[in-house]
């Protein structure tokens, strides 16, 4: 939830998360400037999908267009710089989703990610203790593990995150997970 | 000499880069301090370019209409055009509306001009005099992207580092404890303009070998000419 | 702007088409869509305009840009301070001290400027031109959000050629105070408190320390003022008058502008009558 600009911390109730629609959210990082203008369109996009066809995209759709629109603009004068995560749940095939996009517009569904250096230090400990079949519950705890593992060994501070998770029951916002601990 | 370097073939080469620039700084000075019912503007008269003098007698004013002039230095390439493409401008305008444009109109429209070319500037530092709608003096300092500042005095171009605070002190009496500013007359505005070009003609090789003083009244313009170092 | 409707210019070539190739007079198409720049007919990577230009021989020939600042803003339950310093610098030339750092785009709607002057004032006179279009299309005014999206879009659509500007956009509008900070990689955020330029380091020490919500409205502009002032103090590249303004329900006030050497003797003073 930090914004950072060169050594200083701007702003620390930051959202990077955008809502797409009813189920589906977009977590951007990368160039600023792009990170919001690139998912404001997107979500834009899709919104106005739902409105012409009466129905909305799926999340694998919406991920099918997200990367079509990165991949057109890569290739053009001016690209968008941003990295992406897109997590929804699909109702009517009961199953959540989540996929990895970089810059490129390489696209991979995967189970879970983190971007950036905060990767370097998480991957492993998500790695260790992801389970499939985890609850809420469970999965609130990984995640607090790997952002006190970022308080212990990165640099910079990133104290707060913000957690929300996508249901059957829509998009529900859960308590700020605030790192604990320190490097032995 | 050309077979040879077919022969190796381009792609033998590593890559090089070709420089272009369209800039160059071809010096002088330029000085305006306004009054209550005149403004005076002056340039020096040399034109060069490092330590080469190309001209001794080139006034860097331009007269735009009755009562607005322009002071401008830098590369003499982009002065030039600059004020063409004004001048053009002021032509058209007074041709649409049978009136001459006012100072506070052609101050703004330098500032929209220069920004039009935000992106590749011309390179000239801008001081545009003259009286406003009430017939007091005024003078407008511009950077080259054309930031625009409303003053009383100012100085531009290759000595403004050692006339714009000599200015402050002898007019604005700037950090002067019991010193009132004296009042602008036009005899102060004169004298002050002759000793700023004097001392920096003496320090800078880009300012030197004579002075144009042109004045703005009600009644008309007049300029007056002075002779500096000429080394 | 306005002033091309006094011009009629763009009137006059769509009128004579054929004279003004001859005179051969450049477009400048900002006088009637102030939003299209002239873009150089080299890559944007190479438009090399930042705080110099080179010439032919390679020097570095210096661009009188006004840069360097220290500019606040910092929302409390009695509205939005916005404070600043006046200096403006070119390289260690100090360009003007006098510069007006807070833009008055409209009696509800105050603009800062840090970065490049020129920049700062061109997108902001821009900004109170659209604000008013708006007012007059929808008959209310417009939020501080609105008009903080509108500046982020002008810029972003210029991205990477090399514009320098780091603003907060503050007002009053129907959701009561609002703050925003917009820059020109495209940034745009609401906050609480903001400082911006060179010696927004030194503000935020100042400012941090003494920010609460409920300060009464002496003390946020004491604040704001303080913090400004102690940049001017520690920071090179500030300095020359301190401004402090104060956005409440009705719109801004002035509320002062003083000479930061004035305040620093006040300040001394206060100092040593304490101990």
């Amino acid at each position: 939830m930090s914004h950072l600009q060169s050594i200083m911390v701007q702003k620390s109730d930051d959202d990077k998360m955008h809502q797409l629609s009813s189920n589906l959210i977009m977590a951007v990082s990368g160039e600023a400037g792009d990170t919001t203008q690139f998912a404001e369109y997107i979500a834009k996009n899709i919104q106005l999908y739902k409105m012409r066809n009466g129905y909305e995209l799926t999340p694998s759709a919406a991920v099918h267009f997200t990367r079509h629109t990165l991949a057109t603009h890569l290739r053009s004068r001016e690209p968008y710089f941003v990295n992406l995560l897109m997590g929804g749940f699909d109702p009517d095939s009961n199953t959540s989703e989540l996929y990895y996009m970089d810059y490129l517009a390489a696209s991979v569904p995967v189970k879970y990610y983190a971007f950036g250096y905060g990767g370097m230090f998480t991957l492993a400990v998500m790695d260790k203790d992801y389970r499939p079949n985890m609850n809420v519950d469970e999965a609130y705890e990984l995640l607090k593990k790997c952002a006190n593992e970022i308080k212990r060994r990165f640099i910079i501070n990133l104290p707060k995150f913000r957690v929300r998770v996508i249901s059957k029951d829509g998009i529900k916002e859960l308590p700020y997970v605030v790192a604990e601990g320190e490097a032995a | 000499m050309a077979t040879e370097v077919m022969e190796v073939g381009d792609y033998m080469r590593d890559p090089r880069k070709h420089h272009f620039s369209p800039y160059m700084d071809n010096g002088g000075t330029t000085v305006a301090i306004a009054g209550d019912d005149f403004v005076m503007v002056a340039s020096d008269l040399r034109l060069s370019r490092g330590f080469n003098i190309f001209s001794r007698e080139q006034s860097k004013i331009f007269g735009l209409t009755p009562k607005t002039m322009l002071a401008s230095t830098g590369c003499w390439a982009d002065v030039l055009t600059l004020n063409k493409v004004l001048q053009a401008r002021l032509t058209m305008y007074s041709h649409e509306h049978h009136d001459v444009m006012s100072t506070t109109a052609v101050a703004q429209l330098l500032s929209t001009m220069l920004y039009w070319r935000r992106f590749f500037p011309y390179y000239v530092s801008n001081i545009l005099v003259g009286l406003d709608e009430e017939g007091k003096g005024v003078v407008y300092h511009y950077d080259p992207v054309g930031h625009m500042e409303k003053l009383t005095y100012s100085a531009a171009g290759a000595s403004v580092s050692q006339i714009q605070p000599l200015l402050d002190n002898q007019i604005d009496a700037l950090n002067m404890k019991n010193v009132t500013p004296p009042k602008m007359t036009k005899e102060l505005a004169h004298q002050l303009i002759h000793d700023a070009f004097i001392s920096a003609a003496e320090r800078d090789i880009n300012t030197g070998d004579g002075v144009i003083i042109h004045t703005i009244t009600k009644e008309g313009t007049s300029e007056e000419k002075i002779k500096l170092r000429r080394d | 702007m306005a002033l091309e409707a006094l011009h009629g210019i763009t009137r006059y070539h769509s009128k004579n088409e054929m004279l003004r190739d001859e005179m051969m007079i450049p477009d400048m198409e900002n006088l009637s869509n102030q939003c299209q720049l002239a873009i150089p007919s080299i890559p944007k990577g190479e438009v090399n305009v930042g705080e110099y230009l080179v010439d032919e021989t390679g020097r570095k020939i210096k661009l009188n840009y006004a840069h360097g600042t220290t500019t606040l803003g910092f929302k409390f339950d009695g509205g939005v301070i916005m404070a600043v310093d006046s200096r403006a610098t070119s390289g260690q030339y100090i360009g003007s001290g006098n510069v007006k750092k807070i833009i008055e785009i409209n009696p509800y709607l105050l603009g800062t400027m840090a970065g490049g002057a020129a920049d700062c004032t061109y997108w902001e006179r821009v900004l109170a031109k659209q604000c008013r279009i708006y007012e007059l299309r929808n008959r209310e005014r417009i939020s501080v959000a609105a008009a903080s999206k509108l500046l982020a879009n002008m810029v972003y659509q210029y991205k990477g050629y090399g514009l320098s500007m780091g603003v907060m956009i503050a007002g009053w509008d129907k959701k009561g105070p609002g703050l925003y900070y917009v820059d020109n990689d495209g940034n745009r955020m609401p906050g609480n408190a903001f400082s911006v330029g060179s010696g927004s380091i030194y503000a935020y020490g100042v400012l941090d320390s003494g920010y609460s919500k409920d300060l009464s409205d002496a003390e946020a502009q004491e604040l704001g003022r303080r913090a400004i002032y102690h940049a001017t103090h520690r920071d090179a590249y500030s300095g020359g008058i301190v401004r402090v303004y104060h956005i409440k329900e009705d719109g801004w006030i002035k509320i002062s502008e003083e000479d930061c050497k004035d305040l620093h003797y006040k300040y001394a003073d206060e100092k040593s009558a304490f101990s």
